[in-house]
């Protein structure tokens, strides 16, 4: 069997349609001017052309499922009494998700730190996680906003994809990144990839080079004096709105709620999707809350990306460089240059700008 | 152009005021982003262009201490609207108004490019921007990309102001045209426009920029999306849950929805959500003869009430 | 497949006692349903669980009955919230799950052989209880236990029995206070900060071991710095909302640590490496 395998592009649906005969396949589709990941069916129309609005990430971390199940019920023995049960499914189908990019993918490797790599693993995302193939398209130019090699990624960067696509005139270059990746190449509508390496290792340097780095450095080193310093924060995010768009929108961002609903006597405890950037998030039942302001509740939230989670999981940042909490944000928030103003580069920069004003 | 004349007006007040609220370059050439103003050398860093969308107002009611702010004809109406509503103190608010012709919607720009990624922005004598991409220079008529509100534009001269960046125009657009695409929606029938807003509230993925970016909802942190008590709206992700809050959210602008369209602009996932409270407010306009932020000593209707209200059948009875 | 443990789905238990501590606080004693899991539960000192109402949802206390006293758990909450709500109507016989325990606990193996300076204030008591009755019952492993407890007014002293018995032991040194004067009341008065200094106990060999509100806190903090204790022998335990209480969900976190997983105890020399106020 060869190495990498090519798919033509009038034989995709066809491929879609054999990797959805065992799976649910998830596909950016277009809806408006909106494109979400869906599961792919015939009458939706897929596009490639640009990433989805939102990232994959509730495939496989839904933005809210069920924890368990109770049910209330009465003693047969003593009806004064009740008993409860509860149920737990963690049962998931077998998964595609086809055509997303690199930095999603990427996406996952940084839950799975947090989920699955820890003495208390999470077995609603293990499953799902397992159960799920990913097959990437690398990115053929930046989309606004975008960074990602500033954080060690980059728009064909294989981490966390089964098998990466990159598109070329006629189809698309396959390349196999772990054994799951490696089993697609058996489908019948794949055909030898080797004639089509070099053109693709062209479209993918060519495609590196026009992503921006905004960070002056290979290695992010943030200054603890800035980052701790109250007045940086409230000058760098007095524009946002405190709104969740840029949380929800990220394909790192996995803090979560957890609350019951109930109707007589029966009901599910739900885990949802939170946001840092809401005040609800640490309000206390006190009425107390230790992030009370929008300037703390950024600073929590860069702080997590780029200094607390590297300090916890050797240096690795918590952020895939999308760009979409830049793209999306209602006013227009750039993390990369929030991130870049703090870094000791930045720092002097601000300085020198600093001095020459006055 | 007015950017002169804007930075003139900033530099005159400045020395008055803690901060001016107005606009910088954001991280491409078709968005802005706010800039806060406070020390002269700043000023150099304003644009004033139609990319300068945003509603700035919704800021104010936040701030303490005395501030300066750009506004357009359509935000000016935010301000009477607060003035109404005692949400700001308006002898601490320098307010620079910017007669205004239209402004770009960048959704609309970003599709008719194609969603490329945009290398720079420029704008012609003829009321046209030039969008610069990798494929080659697209030029679009501002008319043709303008959000919906500038079409039916009844105040492109700000309606309370203490200095104005430019000469007062007045508006070219018939009244009437106002409520136009309400009422077209309204031909539909109930079946078609349950279908419509369930395919598209799908989407929702409540993030709450709509909420956060209006700059009436003034619930803010005790929003009942969020609460347990009460505990109206769960954190399922079902339609039901997105329904009611996006209904909640247009019921309690009734009156007081100033459409400014920030909602709408804001929406990641590209909702029409600012149709809803046009609707409620075509309804307001119907009944009580009502239109939210232009008269500062008016009082949205369902702040008060009146048991012969004359255009409410059952009142009739 | 892997088959794992599933962190979120708690034990069921039923309520076997419930007693009124003040007039806001009430403590429960529950057992879990399945005796086999009650024998082979363990903890330590200082660790907390997840006390859940199925169909209001989970809160976190800490189990202030000790390791060595195993016919039940015991967790004391005061009404704040909806949960707490809640809890507070249940009586004996009633269904509630647990997930426990979480969370780390108090240095007890260090603290062998040393002082020991008790100083809370309100439902802070119930942290320390937990530790306090471990060391009576392992009484020889330590020298000399001081408790400061402080409340508002009389009423509102937790644990009002066991103040007694502790107030009784000759190997116990109990020292009591309320804000005010009080009808009755013929003991100290005034803030446990200020009873801190007034008592001022010795920083030789001794830890000191706090939890009360984060203001009583904050001053009795700046106390026993004033007395000389070390940041290293200051041990404090954290409240914070909590919802996974497995280091996931994101929200009690103080820069990189997670108040639920590498908390709730901590010492003061850990606090001040944190990048944020706690």
């Amino acid at each position: 069997m060869p190495d990498t395998g090519y798919l033509p592009k009038e034989k995709v649906k066809d491929f879609m349609r054999e990797l959805a005969k065992d799976a649910v396949v998830y596909a950016p589709c277009l809806e408006g001017d909106t494109v979400i990941f869906r599961p792919f069916s015939e009458e939706r129309t897929l596009c490639f052309d640009r990433p989805a609005n939102s990232p994959p990430k509730s495939v496989i971390y839904p933005q809210s499922e069920q924890l368990f199940a109770f049910e209330y019920k009465k003693d047969p023995e003593d009806h004064q009494k009740m008993s409860v049960e509860l149920k737990a499914d963690t049962n998931v189908p077998g998964m595609v998700i086809f055509a997303a990019r690199p930095c999603d993918a990427r996406g996952f490797t940084i839950y799975d730190r947090v989920f699955i790599d820890t003495d208390t693993p999470d077995p609603y995302y293990k499953k799902r996680r397992e159960n799920t193939l990913i097959v990437t398209l690398s990115c053929a130019e930046p989309s606004p906003g975008c960074f990602c090699v500033g954080v060690g990624g980059g728009p064909a960067h294989k981490e966390g994809s089964d098998a990466m696509m990159t598109e070329l005139e006629g189809g698309y270059f396959i390349e196999p990144v772990s054994e799951k990746g490696k089993a697609i190449l058996n489908k019948s509508m794949i055909e030898d990839g080797s004639p089509y390496l070099q053109k693709a290792q062209e479209a993918q340097a060519k495609a590196h080079e026009a992503v921006k780095n905004p960070f002056e450095t290979d290695k992010l080193k943030i200054s603890q004096d800035l980052f701790n310093n109250d007045a940086f924060w409230e000058e760098a995010v007095s524009k946002c709105v405190s709104c969740g768009a840029c949380t929800y929108l990220c394909p790192t961002c996995y803090c979560f709620n957890i609350t019951d609903e109930q109707a007589s006597g029966k009901g599910e405890r739900i885990r949802s999707w939170d946001a840092c950037m809401f005040f609800h998030f640490t309000l206390e039942a006190s009425t107390h809350n230790p992030r009370p302001t929008r300037f703390q509740r950024f600073k929590n939230r860069v702080g997590h990306k780029f200094v607390y989670y590297p300090e916890k999981y050797d240096g690795a940042i918590a952020c895939c460089g999308c760009g979409r909490c830049i793209r999306y944000c209602p006013v227009s928030v750039d993390i990369s240059e929030i991130v870049s103003n703090l870094t000791e580069s930045g720092q002097k920069q601000q300085q020198t700008a600093g001095s020459a004003k006055k | 152009m007015s950017t002169e004349k804007v930075k003139e007006a900033i530099a005159k007040i400045l020395p008055d005021v803690e901060t001016v609220i107005c606009y910088q370059q954001g991280f491409d050439g078709l968005h802005t982003t706010p800039l806060f103003i406070k020390i002269p050398e700043e000023i150099n860093g304003l644009i004033w262009n139609p990319l300068c969308v945003q509603n700035l107002t919704s800021y104010l009611p936040s701030i303490k201490k005395k501030v300066g702010i750009v506004v357009k004809g359509c935000d000016s109406r935010t301000i009477v609207q607060y003035l109404q509503e005692g949400l700001i103190d308006r002898e601490k608010i320098v307010i620079i108004g910017v007669p205004c012709t239209g402004v770009v919607s960048v959704k609309k720009v970003l599709r008719e490019i194609g969603h490329q990624p945009v290398a720079g922005v420029a704008f012609d004598d003829n009321g046209n921007i030039v969008v610069k991409t990798s494929k080659g220079d697209r030029t679009l008529a501002i008319a043709d990309v303008c959000p919906d509100k500038c079409a039916t534009c009844q105040y492109p001269t700000p309606i309370v102001y203490d200095y104005l960046a430019g000469d007062p125009i007045k508006s070219d657009k018939p009244k009437e045209s106002v409520h136009e695409d309400i009422r077209q929606f309204d031909e539909k029938t109930l079946e078609e426009k349950k279908a419509y807003w369930e395919k598209e509230l799908e989407k929702c993925i409540r993030c709450y920029a709509c909420r956060n970016a209006c700059p009436m909802c003034i619930c803010q942190d005790s929003c009942i999306a969020e609460t347990r008590e009460p505990h109206w709206i769960s954190q399922k992700l079902s339609l039901t849950e997105k329904f009611m809050f996006h209904m909640i959210h247009a019921v309690h602008l009734a009156g007081r929805c100033v459409e400014c369209g920030e909602c709408e602009r804001v929406c990641p996932m590209d909702i029409p959500v600012a149709k809803l409270k046009k609707k409620i407010n075509t309804e307001m306009k119907e009944l009580f003869n009502y239109e939210p932020g232009v008269d500062p000593d008016g009082k949205p209707p369902m702040y008060t009430f009146n048991v012969d209200e004359v255009k409410i059948k059952e009142h009739k009875l | 497949m892997t088959d794992i443990k599933n962190p979120y789905l708690p034990e069921l238990a039923t309520v076997l006692r419930v007693i009124e501590e003040t007039p806001n606080i009430k403590s429960f004693q529950v057992a879990f349903n399945d005796p086999e899991k009650m024998k082979g539960f363990t903890f330590q000192p200082g660790q907390v669980g997840q006390l859940s109402v199925f169909g209001v949802g989970e809160s976190t206390f800490v189990i202030n009955s000790p390791p060595t006293r195993m016919e039940y758990l015991q967790f004391s909450v005061m009404k704040a919230g909806e949960v707490t709500a809640a809890i507070h109507n249940l009586y004996p016989g009633d269904q509630v799950g647990i997930r426990a325990p979480l969370g780390n606990w108090f240095p007890y193996e260090e603290m062998k052989g040393r002082n020991i300076l008790f100083i809370g204030g309100g439902i802070g008591l119930a942290p320390l209880r937990t530790l306090i009755l471990f060391m009576l019952d392992n009484r020889s492993d330590y020298k000399d236990i001081t408790i400061i407890y402080g409340s508002r007014t009389p009423p509102d002293l937790c644990y009002k029995d066991e103040l007694k018995e502790w107030e009784e032991r000759s190997d116990v040194n109990l020292i009591l206070t309320v804000d005010n004067e009080y009808p009755g009341w013929s003991k100290r008065t005034g803030f446990v900060p200020t009873v801190l200094k007034e008592v001022a106990p010795s920083p030789d060999d001794t830890v000191a071991i706090t939890c009360g509100p984060p203001i009583m806190i904050k001053f009795v903090l700046e106390g026993l710095a004033q007395l000389k204790f070390r940041d290293e022998d200051i041990i404090t335990t954290l409240e914070k909302r909590m919802k996974c209480g497995i280091g996931l969900c994101g929200r009690c976190n103080i820069g990189s640590k997670y108040v639920c997983k590498d908390g709730p105890v901590f010492s003061l020399a850990q606090l001040k490496e944190m990048p944020d106020d706690v």
